[in-house]
């Protein structure tokens, strides 16, 4: 008979054990305020399953080890002038995306586990939610540091941290963060941990980390692995703490299954903009939206619905509807900010000839009859020197902050946007989608003061009623990191550098 | 040398054999699995029903990284942050990687049972001592060996059938009391041609290698919680040497099996577990048909097994065990019961009977659950 060994697991037990202690003289219940307050009942944290076995000396070694390699890459890439190396100038405004929406995302995450694992009853549940604290902090520091090179060369990079408080665009991926973080600590993990890292993280990471390596930046592509190394342990606590939630007390199924529906589909709509990162701001494109969603989502997404649907979890009914709109968002979202070029923090511009081709040979269904002509209509507006912006500003939804855009594919009916509203306390509330008048329908006080930066500006609260006042609050300017990619400083000093006439 | 000299004078199959098929071990588990080569260890393992940690499946995520303790792999194409240098040299690799250059022992990041007692793997010779009937497609095999081989009631052995190539599995029906005889209860696949060839030609006397014993599907005597057992067609093997051994060692928790087949002509063993019942206060048995036939009179449960466990149970089943054995798909029907009753992974336990049909389609399932 073999001599027993200890097992991972033991071993893992034997090294974190104490980690938890018993109170004597305060109450328990106070010291984890917020355990109850959800509805969630938790029965017994001792069949919490520790989802990675991690010791925190591991941890430090692996991670610094992460950096060195990282950091050793990113000086390599500056000593080179690996800006040079990229498709196109065009596609530095994929990274200003990505720097602008997805990195104060990371922050707001690491502070989000920070409070989240502070309020967990279980020691194992604690100490995985700070792990990925200090997790998500990093690579919010390692996105900027990967970043910074190319704030050397380009516009639009360095006023990122001010902007996302102001930016209509921005307060997307900032109000979805605040939703979750003034939610109960198991609400903020299913959303961050199950319905985003989980479920929806390969949409993400995939298509900027494949766009970064099909056009030629080396420097977001480590990045990414570097990252990627770190995302197995977000994944498995997203699945950890949806088992554990479901397993601990049959009362928790419908709360979990509200949470899912929300959660998934508030991600859904913030990947609006990496379906238009996508499809029209890489040069060198690798697949499109629609195909990344059918992989990522409907083929995987549906194995994982199946193995949920034991617990008596159910896929949510909205997934027709964003089935649907796949073959919509990215030219609906493109359109918004090419025609509010002026105030974005990134260049617009009309596809090339070929790039039309492809969006037509991905999109059979919808782009020639829908897209295109709006696109070359707005080329030949610009080519006599009349670059189409739109005088207005968008409506906003009360609850995605997304402008209203979204058309009724469900009705078959894709020209014409969808207006939902709901009036609560005598005042009316608008909604892009039917979803998103439930969800706010669900929980209206959540909503009501929610900080929409196109009411602001109509309310004079962006420094004024102005473009060039609101611009001058956004520290925008005009003509530097806005308007047309044509006729860019960056456009410019890109030729230069190329020596292209 | 040359491979086209090669194989010129081996014999093709033989030579393909060495050339293509390493045997990887998993020494935390003591499972062995073949992977082609080529083929990730990962992808062997899931298609052979042995599960590895995994999540991205592409060399990114590390959840499926494992140490090397002997042997040689290829490291694919692991990213250098999910298997970092140091890794590497410490004998790390990534499973969904990496493929063998060699036989491998592994050490994967699974949970050993505080019930598995490890008992190694070994060859023994085997010889035919009965073929007798239990059913219209199902025969009892019964095995001499060349000495006594130790094994945990619910553990299956390979058999490697002469004119057969490759191993198949077959659970042990008797319960161990260090005899050198193993019973199996052996259904006939159509269009399988191992089973055909141990109901048409194996005869008594004949003799072949078999090894074992194997598999993670034994009772958790350490958790006192009841025992159900629910066994599909010839599934009632090893639930048959697990219930037999527990109830010889006295063991006083309440066991509760299920047993499933079409009509009454499938259903062997009754007579056996009924007298059980009878002398065992703490042994509750049910037979449950699917498709009896008007001959068959058939005055109990008629449904599926797990249909009659729900039964019994009122849909509630949390606080036991369950241990589940036979085809596929009524270990998942009874899986989806088991879970809606409020019984999860932790305390359900099976043995799949997978045949060359159900392997293929194992990876694309979701990473939530582990064993089930
Ligand atoms: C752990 C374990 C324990 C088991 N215990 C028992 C037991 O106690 N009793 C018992 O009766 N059975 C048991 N089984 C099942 C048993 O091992 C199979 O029924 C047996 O291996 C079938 O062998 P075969 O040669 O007859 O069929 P095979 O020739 O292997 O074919 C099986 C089936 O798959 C089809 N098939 C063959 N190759 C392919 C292919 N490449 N792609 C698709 N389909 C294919 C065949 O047509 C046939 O229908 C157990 C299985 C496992 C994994
Ligand atoms: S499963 Fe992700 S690295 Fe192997
Ligand atoms: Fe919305």
């Amino acid at each position: 008979m073999q001599a027993k060994k200890l097992n991972v697991k033991d071993k893992y037990r034997l090294l974190t054990r104490d980690l938890d202690w018993e109170f004597s003289y305060e109450d328990r219940k106070e010291a984890f305020p917020y355990e109850e307050f959800e509805g969630i009942k938790i029965t017994d944290w001792d069949k919490w399953e520790d989802p990675f076995r991690l010791t925190m000396d591991a941890y430090w070694k692996y991670q610094a080890e992460k950096e060195k390699k990282l950091y050793a890459i990113y000086d390599a890439f500056a000593q080179n002038n690996g800006h040079l190396n990229v498709s196109d100038a065009r596609y530095v405004n994929a990274l200003k995306v990505f720097l602008t929406a997805v990195s104060p995302a990371e922050f707001a995450s690491s502070n989000g586990f920070a409070w989240a694992g502070r309020h967990y009853g279980g020691a194992g549940a604690r100490v995985a939610a700070q792990m990925q604290s200090i997790d998500e902090l990093r690579h919010y520091q390692t996105q900027i540091h990967a970043m910074s090179h190319y704030n050397k060369y380009f516009d639009g990079f360095e006023e990122f941290p001010h902007m996302h408080d102001r930016v209509w665009y921005m307060s997307v991926v900032k109000s979805f963060f605040d939703d979750c973080r003034s939610s109960g600590p198991f609400e903020y993990i299913v959303a961050v941990s199950f319905a985003f890292e989980y479920v929806l993280t390969n949409l993400l990471f995939v298509p900027f980390m494949s766009g970064a390596a099909y056009n030629g930046d080396m420097a977001t592509v480590t990045f990414g692995f570097s990252a990627q190394s770190d995302e197995a342990r977000h994944m498995t606590l997203g699945l950890e703490i949806i088992k554990f939630l479901l397993e601990q007390h049959e009362d928790n199924v419908p709360i979990v299954q509200e949470w899912i529906d929300k959660w998934l589909w508030r991600g859904y709509r913030i990947l609006a903009v990496v379906a238009m990162m996508m499809d029209y701001m890489l040069p060198q494109k690798f697949m499109s939206w629609k195909e990344a969603w059918e992989l990522y989502f409907e083929d995987a997404g549906g194995a994982l619905f199946k193995d949920l649907e034991r617990y008596g979890i159910k896929m949510p009914d909205f997934t027709e509807t964003i089935k649907n709109e796949k073959d919509h968002i990215s030219h609906q979202a493109w359109w918004v900010f090419y025609s509010h070029g002026h105030a974005a923090a990134f260049h617009t511009w009309t596809p090339t000839a070929e790039e039309l081709d492809w969006l037509s040979e991905k999109y059979p269904d919808t782009f020639d009859q829908y897209y295109r002509p709006r696109l070359e209509a707005a080329a030949e507006l610009e080519a006599k020197g009349e670059r189409f912006y739109t005088a207005g500003l968008p409506q906003l939804c009360q609850t995605c902050q997304i402008p209203m855009f979204f058309t009724n594919v469900d009705e078959g009916k894709p020209t014409e946007i969808v207006y939902r509203e709901s009036t609560y306390n005598d005042e009316r509330f608008h909604f892009c989608s039917n979803e998103c008048k439930h969800i706010f329908d669900r929980e209206p006080e959540k909503y009501v003061h929610a900080w929409l930066p196109v009411h602001q500006i109509f309310q004079g609260n962006c420094g004024g009623g102005g473009l060039d006042e609101v611009m001058e609050y956004y520290r925008m300017g005009l003509g530097e990191m806005n308007l047309d990619y044509k006729g860019s400083p960056d456009e410019k000093r890109w030729k230069k550098w190329k020596g292209v006439a | 040398m040359h491979p086209a000299f090669l194989y010129a004078w081996s014999d093709r199959k033989h030579l393909e054999w060495n050339a293509s098929v390493y045997e990887v071990t998993i020494d935390t588990t003591g499972e062995v699995i073949e992977v082609e080569e080529g083929q990730t260890i990962l992808a062997a393992a899931l298609r052979q029903g042995v599960w590895l940690p995994f999540a991205c499946g592409h060399g990114t995520c590390a959840t499926c990284k494992c140490e090397l303790l002997d042997g040689y792999v290829e490291h694919g194409d692991a990213s250098p942050f999910a298997l970092m240098d140091m890794e590497r040299e410490e004998g790390k690799f990534l499973a969904c990687c990496a493929t063998p250059e060699s036989d491998l022992v592994i050490e994967a990041n699974i949970d050993v049972d505080p019930d598995f007692q490890g008992i190694l793997v070994e060859d023994y010779a085997a010889s035919v001592i009965a073929i007798e009937s239990l059913s219209p497609t199902i025969v009892e095999l019964r095995l001499s060996l060349d000495r006594p081989m130790p094994f945990q009631a619910g553990q299956y052995i390979n058999l490697e059938l002469p004119t057969v190539d490759r191993a198949r599995a077959f659970s042990i029906a008797n319960r161990p009391e260090g005899a050198n005889e193993v019973s199996l209860h052996i259904r006939k696949v159509p269009g399988g041609s191992a089973t055909t060839y141990v109901h048409e030609t194996l005869a008594v006397g004949d003799a072949f290698n078999v090894s074992g014993p194997y598999g993670q599907f034994f009772v958790r005597t350490s958790d006192t919680k009841d025992a159900i057992f629910i066994a599909g067609g010839t599934g009632l093997s090893s639930p048959e040497s697990m219930i037999l051994d527990l109830l010889a060692s006295d063991d006083t928790r309440q066991v509760y099996l299920f047993q499933g087949a079409r009509n009454k002509s499938e259903l062997y063993h009754r007579d056996k577990f009924e007298a059980l019942a009878a002398q065992h206060a703490n042994f509750h048995y049910v037979p449950a048909l699917n498709e009896p036939e008007a001959a068959d009179e058939w005055k109990g449960f008629t449904g599926f097994v797990h249909e009659a466990a729900e039964a019994h149970f009122d849909g509630k089943f949390s606080g036991h065990k369950a241990y589940l054995c036979g085809p596929p798909l009524m270990i998942d029907a009874a899986v989806t019961a088991l879970m809606k009753g409020r019984l999860f992974e932790a305390d359900i336990h099976m043995e799949k009977f997978l045949t060359a049909a159900d392997g293929q389609s194992e990876i694309t399932r979701s990473a939530l659950f582990k064993k089930i």
